[in-house]
């Protein structure tokens, strides 16, 4: 496998793309098996407008329900955040670690190591979508369910093809600055506010073709799980494919390559200039090297920055868009059973907590709590073994123990900014589209959707402490994050397996229904004592292990 | 030089699985000496520091600094050590200034005019980006760190990787002054002319096991020399190989090259004996030869 810059690409990724994609063939399982033991018959009840809308075919099938449930959004998330960071990689990268020079000292062009990432690139979103694709093939085979009124294959390939969109996209970026931190910010951007948007907009009378603009439109407007693969938008993407790979060749040819050198940043800038330098100095200088925690703090601070802008204007948007849905949904919203709405984050479309619910609080809200918590709770220690200074920061007065509790108070510090850009956003949204929203009850939900975040975080620092690797920290995180949050969707179907929430950290978050009823004290005592928990253990398994030598 | 022990090991072990980076090391250095620790790569050099540093644990053995068990108190400890890691890396973001403000404070009672003088011995820019020097210029900001809380105790692991030959001698300046302050410096090295300048012992590790632990005078005193003979008519090899001391015998035409340990006047008598000697040239043998001696020994063990 290391023959050429291709085969090592591939021998290098694989892994990742294949627990992922087994990952989520065992949700389409769990998720099957929950489906089978429900009555299906209140989907047909639907009007056709909202079935579609759900990508749920008429006399659905539980087969149909779950790839649409599990694979059409949590699979083509999965597959697409899987190739981002292979587009980050494939040359930023190889800067970012001082390898590229090597690695241009032998007879191989830039423009062929480009080629070589972005076919191997290629080869790995195949691998996904073929392991998705048998997986497919195989839950409804172990659970005995018939599937029908399913294209699986177009789906796959829908799914590949999307996926290429923001591994390339990521790629072209990354490749044209130099900066991986440059081409995953806006990769994913695209994606969330594109997955967001596409689902957002049909539903908004006079805005239906805004969700054109987006990417995911092309992905997923026209149901590939239902009605095949629509050649017209794959090309388009495709189309963007063949751009990116062009912007990513001439990019890397057009520039000096970077040696493990630093970007100069706007704050270097005002450090710089006399008039600014008194003052950055004191926020930027000085104050930033005070302590651990505050080093941390600053390090992530870009990922911060972003996370709660982004959070920020899309919390306080859902307000006023929310008087634009029309009445006839709502009123359909209201008369949907409990257990289905759960699949969307328990939220009811006829009021505007429900709204906010489904649209902010389901996955948003948690998931972008995660973003900052598993950065640092991932990096905060095996980030500095990969990056070998670990051992020069032990070498001063400080404790293995109070290294990692001041990491968790800036990984504590993040997840709070975040919650409270949500609070900020939803209560601004709430005022602006009088929707007279509780903001108690909306505090109280982004204290739940924090401490959520802090359990995953947490857990992905006790990762980081076990193992001193940041990938199993990561996919370790995100993995549990995803399963629990698709159980507690999916255990309340079923009245025999309802229970069984209150074993998934989910099972705390939203099922007290905080919009509507304030907080729930003991839900989030139990999220704290989870994330206290995490915390000790990650204390005690850093404290007894040999630091690695190399990441 | 003094009597008291600032670094102790005893039994000092590592293993990872079936490799055993480390075998018993039973070592002392001493207040107001500089220690080099000689090895090939992969000896167990940096598993010692490490192990030193209590960034890995003993699989059996202890060590003790300044009579504290640096696994039991690492953190007072480090209140006395200076430490410039193998391989190093640092924050890439941060200056060369702000690192060492990070350092600072986490250490507390550094004196900023020692570290401006540090900097000036040393000619480091500490106005860039540690991502943005070059490899020579990230390691004086490392060196600096270690020295600017005055440590009691040094602990360094090729430090002098990308020092250029000026700054070198001036850093072995600077090792030097710290233990004519009664401090201790353990200094790893592959650069035996360094460490043949700058130490006061060595200690020689090879596959783990330290395979010798003398003075510098005291190797030397060995007696191995770099002698080369020049005759009137050609000699053979069997006049020298089995003479008793010799080693690396080269033989060319009139000319014969050899290291020799034992009495000149034995090797002056047997070189004489069939041959008219035309010229001789001696000299003693550096580091690098004893040590490659000692691994010639223990190989043939």
């Amino acid at each position: 496998m290391l023959a050429s810059v291709f085969t090592k690409t591939i021998r290098d990724r694989w892994i990742g793309m294949f627990i992922g994609a087994i990952t989520l063939g065992l949700l389409l399982l769990m998720g099957m098996a929950a489906y089978k033991s429900i009555d299906l018959s209140i989907y047909d009840s639907m009007p056709a407008g909202f079935r579609n809308l759900l990508a749920i075919p008429k006399g659905a099938s539980i087969g149909a329900l779950a790839y649409g449930a599990i694979y059409t959004s949590y699979g083509a998330l999965t597959l697409a955040a899987l190739l981002i960071p292979m587009g980050t990689g494939a040359i930023a990268g190889e800067e970012r670690d001082g390898t590229i020079g090597l690695l241009l000292g032998n007879p191989v062009s830039r423009i062929s190591v480009v080629a070589q990432k972005a076919a191997a690139i290629v080869v790995v979103a195949a691998f996904g979508g073929v392991v998705l694709w048998l997986a497919g093939i195989g839950a409804p085979a172990v659970l005995g369910v018939t599937v029908t009124g399913v294209t699986l294959a177009s789906l796959s390939f829908a799914m590949f093809v999307n996926a290429l969109f923001y591994g390339f996209l990521a790629l072209a970026i990354s490749t044209w600055t130099g900066k991986r931190g440059i081409g995953a910010g806006v990769s994913t951007g695209v994606l969330i506010v594109g997955f967001i948007a596409a689902g957002l907009f049909p539903i908004i009378p006079g805005w239906e073709n805004a969700a054109k603009v987006f990417p995911w439109y092309y992905y997923a407007s026209n149901k590939p799980q239902i009605n095949g693969v629509d050649w017209w938008h794959i090309l388009v993407l495709l189309a963007a494919v063949v751009v990116f790979v062009a912007i990513a060749l001439i990019g890397v040819g057009r520039r000096d390559l970077r040696s493990q050198s630093v970007g100069v940043t706007i704050m270097d800038r005002l450090r710089a200039n006399p008039r600014t330098a008194k003052i950055v100095e004191r926020i930027a200088g000085s104050a930033q090297v005070s302590t651990i925690w505050m080093k941390s703090v600053s390090e992530h601070q870009g990922l911060l920055i972003i996370t709660v802008y982004v959070m920020l204007i899309m919390s306080l948007a859902i307000g006023p868009l929310y008087n634009l849905i029309t009445g006839p949904i709502k009123e359909f919203g209201a008369s949907l059973p409990p257990t289905l709405l759960a699949l969307f984050g328990g939220g009811n479309l006829s009021t505007a907590d429900g709204f906010y619910q489904i649209e902010i609080f389901g996955m948003m809200a948690p998931a972008a709590v995660m973003v900052a918590t598993i950065a640092i709770g991932s990096r905060a220690l095996a980030g500095e073994e990969q990056q070998r200074t670990m051992g020069l920061l032990l070498s001063n007065p400080v404790s293995r123990g109070s290294v990692v509790l001041q990491k968790t108070v800036s990984m504590v510090i993040h997840g709070v900014a975040v919650g409270i850009s949500i609070f900020i956003g939803v209560w601004l949204g709430s005022v602006i589209g009088r929707l007279g929203m509780n903001a108690w009850h909306i505090a109280a939900t982004c204290l739940l959707a924090t401490l959520i975040g802090l359990v995953v975080g947490a857990l992905a620092l006790a990762l980081s402490a076990a193992t001193g690797r940041v990938r199993v920290a990561v996919y370790g995180a995100i993995g549990v994050a995803l399963i629990s949050h698709v159980l507690n969707a999916f255990l309340p179907l079923n009245t025999s397996t309802e229970g069984l929430t209150k074993w998934t950290p989910f099972g705390y978050y939203l099922n007290s229904d905080p919009l509507a009823n304030g907080m729930d004290w003991w839900h989030g005592l139990v999220l704290l004592v989870l994330t206290l928990v995490l915390v000790g253990l990650a204390v005690a398994w850093f404290q007894r292990r040999d630091l690695r030598q190399r990441g | 030089m003094t009597d008291q022990i600032a670094i102790h090991t005893g039994g000092l072990t590592k293993h990872y699985g079936d490799l055993h980076a480390l075998i018993d090391l039973d070592l002392d250095v001493f207040a107001g000496e500089v220690f080099g620790y000689l090895g090939p790569n992969g000896a167990g050099k940096t598993t010692t520091i490490r192990l030193l540093m209590d960034e890995i644990r003993p699989t059996a053995g202890s060590a003790t600094i300044l009579g504290r068990d640096t696994h039991r108190d690492p953190v007072e400890l480090r209140k006395y050590i200076g430490y410039v890691p193998g391989d190093l890396a640092m924050y890439p973001n941060l200056t060369g200034h702000d690192t060492l403000t990070y350092f600072a404070n986490l250490r507390g009672g550094v004196d900023w005019s020692y570290v401006d003088e540090l900097a000036e011995r040393l000619d480091a820019d500490l106005t860039k980006k540690v991502g943005d020097l070059s490899s020579g210029n990230r390691q004086k900001v490392g060196v600096i760190q270690a020295f600017m809380n005055r440590p009691t105790i040094l602990i360094m692991d090729e430090p002098s990787s990308g020092l250029d030959p000026l700054i070198q001698r001036e850093f072995q300046q600077m090792m030097r002054e710290v233990a004519a302050n009664g401090g201790s410096v353990f200094l790893s090295s592959h650069t035996l002319s360094e460490v043949q300048r700058v130490a006061d012992r060595v200690g020689i590790i090879r596959h783990g096991r330290l395979i010798a632990l003398e003075s510098v005078a005291t190797l030397r005193a060995k007696g191995l020399r770099r002698v080369e003979l020049e005759f009137t008519e050609p000699a053979t090899a069997s006049e020298f190989e089995n003479v008793s001391g010799v080693r690396d015998l080269v033989v060319r035409n009139h000319h014969v090259a050899m290291s020799y340990e034992g009495s000149m006047g034995t090797l002056l008598a047997i070189a004489t004996r069939h041959h008219t000697l035309v010229d001789i040239a001696t000299q003693e043998a550096d580091l690098e030869e004893i040590f490659l001696t000692y691994y010639h020994d223990e190989e043939s063990h």
